[in-house]
């Protein structure tokens, strides 16, 4: 075969695949050539008649040309399935994506992990105690004497033998302090129980979280600051913290806590009822008589103690208007936290 | 307790306005829960007549009001609820301005001309009720101006005071804290008697046989006495205080208890029998009528006042009806004593009735202030009854104990509250306070405690009143000094918050539910165990009455309340106590329950159970817990037939359930698919959970893949063909997949064709094909020996 007639097949080929317009017949055109039976076959074939001095050239023109014909098919063929993937309708890419979801974390233990997330960056460690509780460590060690209301079986439940449903987390501290010699520094999440008939803001059944530091020198203004660390940390750097005197049995002095307002910044608003506080919960320096219960030496120490309605915070910082929506258990409510 | 501010300033002359006040008081202990304004200053305000109500032609809710102001009938619009002929309600006539500027116009309302408005309280100022109009006394004349009815304006405060402060249950006792805070002068209120008549001893004698319980008990007999109204100035203190006025006799009582805090009774010295006063505990099946007309069963724990012959009092809680004031009485005897606190509290508490006075003794009333309520009460009877004084008191008291006396270290109060305060500071508050300092430096501060404030016992209730008085607002807010306490170990806490974030990343949603549960609930998912149920002996109501004994009824309640929520889905999971009776008591567990409920859940209940199988799987997982297995579950009403196994940990111990309910409890909440739910103690399957476990290599090799399907009769379980395969399995056998069941005719019946994959890999090496066959036949020989398989080869 003549170079120049090999010349014209190659441009041939080439136009062929660069103009094929569909995979099928892109197939035929390298068919076409690069078969067994092939044109390019052919010019292989062609070798045997040629003159020697020209079978050289006409081997390599004839490897160029199968080499650029199988280059330009698969280009083609890529340019090709290109355009048969954007051709026909859009795929709508708004469709809803298909993959599991998560599940969620109930706010009220949600709130609590977060809590303890904050204490546990200043040095506390989360601490234990039951729920079915004896009346030494839930009332007397704690300096409730006998005859105290809220030893009545109007207020607390009681169990047949004298054992009661804890009615705070304050117990955690008597088991804790008995437990382990100071320093102690810890919290104390968990259920409590009042018979309490239940309403919007009661329920009989309610989470609170206990805090206790006891050590050689600990005052009110390490409570203080403290819980203002806290308060930063849970809702905020600007949020500040107030105490009110108040009277509890085991703490002396006691305090009620209140954080200002995280959502007027203490403006007064909707959710701080336009006070520009928030109460939190109760506080105060532990009573010298707690000290001789658990055998530790009342002038040898001293510490602070607090304690934090769980359910209140979720319902004040989600802005819940029923506490009973917390038990419900309404996955419309779950899904949102 | 209610507050008004103009009694307060009968004691003690503040300078400060109503908030100024109310802010320092909450800030020094004594917290003002509520401000309230009894009265008002309102010119043009008159009390209206409505002398016709008729409909609003135009509006449903509107009415047309003829009223009478006294001088003319006015046509008014009125829109509230309570209007009715014949009442008498604030009137604000045209050109009349209200307290929140509102000026009252001639209007056309809906086309009605109304001329003057009709004022519910918060048009007045008065308060926040828009319920409806305030209703004023039907007697009234109309066209009398408001102010006449409703008073001057007053300030009244809701005050909370806290059990450790008694004294304060009093405006005395108010006024010397506020003296103290403002440092101003308290005025207490003349106690100075005269006597004209006889000696009271010839006149009634006092025993007190039971001084455990009554430390003091003073009476003073005035006679002559004329019951009548007492004068405008005590009714009006004793109105705005909440007391109703009654005559001058009782009126004195309650008035000198709510200005001192001292309870005192007063009764017909003619109506006593003896006459005497004896102060004993009831006898046995005593019974006596109280003042509000109650015959009262007493036991000998109660301490009773009786005459000679029968009880006429139930000491510090209520007085008889038979020895009660009348409009005849005319010799009175003045009861003021001191009861133990715990006696009365008991005694209230049994004959659940609690009144003024009881509230007062259960707190505690000092034996000092009995004698100066005593006086002031017999002088009030004097002045205001027209009474006759007997000279001197009936004083039965045990001796009384010395007056304490306590050190204040002022380095102490220093390092407890960490306020910058001086010794001096100490001491003047302390002499605001009243409590006299006997000897002070700079390092400590000695004082006697007055008998009033029985609540300082001790050197930190001395810190307290330091730093309540000199402002918690003075506490400095350091940043925190981070502490570590060096054995601490809160791993468990922690080791369950991720646990609720691995449920919580398998698609849970966590749940909560009260602790206390119903029988109803417990007999709805035929929970079993019912010895074991620790019940409460005094429950709220039944619905809360019994200690979960398990997380499951509440699991199937909650996924139920969701399918009648129209929820389509739930998959929630519980973490939570549970309880066991133990003895009189009960032992507590920790368990988690897990539950499934609607469109995700496959209609076949092998599916569904495999649904909640794969779920408890993947936790195992991730928590690391290994070699447990399951074991199937015999006939239990709470479970499925079938479709209920028993998870046995590697110990042999049951570590929880897992099935599907049984469908009559589900049914029971309207669910008639599969409903899949898991039990699980939580211990076990914490215990080696988010430790730290150990590498093991794997092959960097490629593997190789080998089918096979086995036809085996229908009673060959997919762990039977697992534990053959473990029997045959070379070192190389790095994994077996069941991918297909099949049952068809071309199998058999009673058989059915399980395709497994085994995947072949070995450490350090590529298998060949040779190698991998030889593995893989061997496996196939074993499963032919061992199951009577028929392997198909394709």
């Amino acid at each position: 075969m003549q170079p120049d007639e090999i010349a014209r097949i190659h441009e041939e080929a080439l136009a062929e695949a660069r103009e094929a317009d569909s995979a099928d017949a892109l197939e035929a055109v390298r068919l076409k050539y690069l078969s067994r039976k092939g044109l390019v076959q052919d010019i292989m074939a062609s070798l045997k008649t040629a003159a020697p001095a020209d079978r050289p050239a006409i081997g390599q023109a004839a490897n160029r040309l199968r080499a650029e014909l199988l280059d330009a098919v698969n280009r083609r063929r890529e340019k090709l399935a290109e355009a048969a993937e954007t051709s026909g309708p859009a795929f709508d890419i708004t469709l809803p994506g298909r993959w599991p979801g998560l599940g969620s974390i109930h706010p009220v233990s949600g709130m609590i992990a977060q809590c303890a997330d904050i204490f546990r960056s200043m040095g506390f460690t989360v601490a234990d105690g039951p729920d079915i509780e004896t009346a030494f460590h839930n009332f007397d060690a704690l300096n409730h004497p006998p005859g105290h209301p809220a030893r009545d079986p109007r207020d607390t439940f009681y169990l047949e033998d004298g054992t009661l449903l804890r009615t705070h987390t304050s117990p955690v501290q008597v088991r804790y302090m008995q437990a382990h010699p100071p320093p102690v520094r810890i919290i104390a999440p968990g259920r409590t129980y009042r018979r309490d008939t239940p309403d919007a803001t009661h329920s009989s059944n309610f989470h609170q979280i206990e805090g206790l530091y006891v050590a050689d020198r600990v005052s009110l203004a390490d409570l203080k600051g403290d819980l203002t660390y806290f308060a930063s940390q849970l809702l905020g750097a600007r949020v500040q913290v107030r105490f009110r005197p108040h009277f509890f049995p085991f703490t002396e002095p006691s305090v009620e806590v209140d954080f200002s307002c995280h959502v007027c910044g203490g403006q007064g608003c909707r959710v701080c009822k336009q006070s520009g506080w928030i109460e939190i919960g109760g506080a105060g320096m532990v009573d010298p008589n707690v000290y001789t219960a658990v055998g530790y030496d009342p002038e040898a120490v001293t510490g602070y103690a607090f304690g934090l309605g769980v359910e209140r915070m979720a319902m004040i910082f989600h802005g819940i208007p029923d506490i009973r929506l917390l038990y419900e258990n309404d996955v419309r409510f779950l899904a949102q936290f | 307790m209610k507050l008004p501010l103009s009694w307060l300033k009968a004691y003690v002359d503040f300078d400060d306005t109503p908030e100024g006040l109310r802010s320092k008081l909450t800030f020094s202990g004594l917290e003002v829960e509520a401000v309230e304004t009894i009265g008002a200053d309102l010119p043009g305000v008159v009390v209206g007549e409505v002398r016709a109500v008729a409909p609003h032609p135009n509006a449903d809710r509107l009415r047309l009001c003829t009223v009478w102001d006294g001088a003319a009938e006015h046509p008014v619009v009125c829109g509230a609820p309570n209007v009715e002929t014949g009442g008498r309600y604030p009137f604000a006539p045209v050109g009349t301005e209200l307290p929140g500027g509102l000026r009252i116009k001639k209007a056309r309302i809906r086309g009605e001309m109304s001329l003057g408005m009709l004022c519910a309280e918060d048009e007045l100022g008065l308060g926040e009720g828009h319920e409806g109009l305030y209703v004023l006394d039907a007697a009234l004349d109309a066209g009398t101006p408001i102010s006449e009815v409703l008073g001057p304006p007053e300030v009244v405060f809701e005050i909370e005071v806290t059990p450790n402060r008694p004294d304060c249950l009093s405006m005395l006792g108010i006024a010397r804290e506020v003296a103290a805070l403002y440092g101003k002068p308290l005025k207490a209120p003349a106690t100075d008697l005269r006597a004209s008549a006889g000696p009271v001893a010839d006149l009634a004698r006092v025993e007190v046989e039971a001084p455990d319980l009554c430390p003091r008990y003073i009476a003073r007999v005035i006679e002559g006495v004329a019951a009548g109204p007492s004068p405008d100035w005590m009714q009006r203190r004793l109105t705005l205080a909440g007391v109703r006025p009654i005559n001058n006799l009782v009126d004195i009582t309650n008035y000198v208890m709510l200005e001192l805090g001292q309870p005192l009774h007063a009764f017909d010295l003619d109506r006593l029998a003896g006459p005497a006063i004896i102060v004993r505990r009831a006898r046995p099946a005593e019974t006596m009528a109280t003042l509000d007309g109650q015959t009262r069963e007493l036991s000998p724990d109660m301490l009773v006042i009786a005459d000679a012959e029968r009880p006429v009092a139930v000491a510090g809680v209520m007085g008889g009806a038979d020895s009660e004031i009348a409009d005849t009485t005319t010799r009175v005897l003045l009861e003021s004593a001191t009861f133990h606190a715990e006696s009365i509290r008991a005694t209230s508490r049994a004959l659940r009735l609690s009144t003024e006075s009881s509230y007062r003794f259960e707190r505690g009333v000092d034996r000092e202030t009995a004698e100066a309520a005593s006086r002031r009460a017999a002088a009030l009877m004097v002045d205001l009854a027209g009474g006759r004084l007997a000279e001197g008191s009936l004083d039965a008291q045990a001796p009384a104990p010395a007056p304490r006396t306590l050190t204040l270290r002022v380095q102490k109060a220093r390092d407890l509250t960490g306020m910058d305060i001086s010794a001096a500071e100490i001491q003047d508050i302390f002499r605001r306070l009243e409590l006299r300092v006997d000897r002070a430096d700079d390092a400590s501060c000695t004082v006697t405690v007055p008998a009033f404030r029985s609540d300082l016992e001790r050197e930190v209730d001395l810190i307290e009143e330091v730093a309540r008085i000199h402002g918690l607002d003075q506490v400095p807010s350091p940043p925190p000094e981070v502490r570590v306490v060096p054995d601490a170990d809160d791993r468990p806490f922690w080791h369950r918050v991720k646990l609720r974030e691995a449920l919580c990343g398998l698609g849970f949603r966590e749940i909560m539910n009260y602790s206390l549960l119903s029988e109803r609930l417990l007999a709805d998912t035929a929970e079993g165990g019912r010895e074991d149920w620790a019940a409460l002996p005094n429950p709220i109501s039944q619905d809360q009455s019994i200690l979960r004994p398990s997380l499951r009824p509440q699991m199937i309640e909650s996924l139920g309340r969701n399918q009648a929520y129209q929820n389509r889905e739930a998959a929630l999971f519980e973490l939570g106590r549970v309880f066991r009776r133990d003895g009189g008591g009960a032992a507590e567990t920790e368990r988690l329950a897990i539950g499934l409920m609607g469109r995700r859940v496959p209609e076949d209940p092998g599916e569904a159970f495999l649904a909640i199988k794969g779920v408890w799987e993947r936790l195992a997982s991730h928590l690391h817990v290994e070699g447990w297995s399951v074991e199937p579950l015999g006939a239990d009403p709470a479970w499925r037939a079938g479709h209920a196994a028993r998870i046995v940990g590697g110990g042999g111990a049951e570590v929880g359930r897992l099935g599907l309910v049984h469908p009559k409890v589900a049914r029971a909440w309207r669910i008639l698919g599969p409903l899949p739910v898991a039990e699980l103690e939580v211990a076990p399957l914490l215990e080696r959970a988010f430790g730290s476990p150990m590498y093991r290599p794997f092959s960097t090799f490629p593997g190789v893949e080998r089918d096979v399907a086995l036809v085996v009769a229908e009673s060959v379980r997919h762990a039977d063909v697992l534990a053959a395969i473990a029997e045959a399995a070379p070192p190389e056998l790095s994994g077996v997949d069941l991918f297909d069941i099949y049952r068809g005719v071309e199998i058999g019946n009673g058989r059915k064709s399980l395709a497994y994959a085994l995947w072949y890999r070995s450490p350090d090496r590529s298998l060949t094909d040779d190698e991998t066959n030889r593995m893989h036949d061997r496996v196939k020989s074993v499963l032919r020996q061992r199951l009577d398989a028929e392997i198909r080869e394709d």
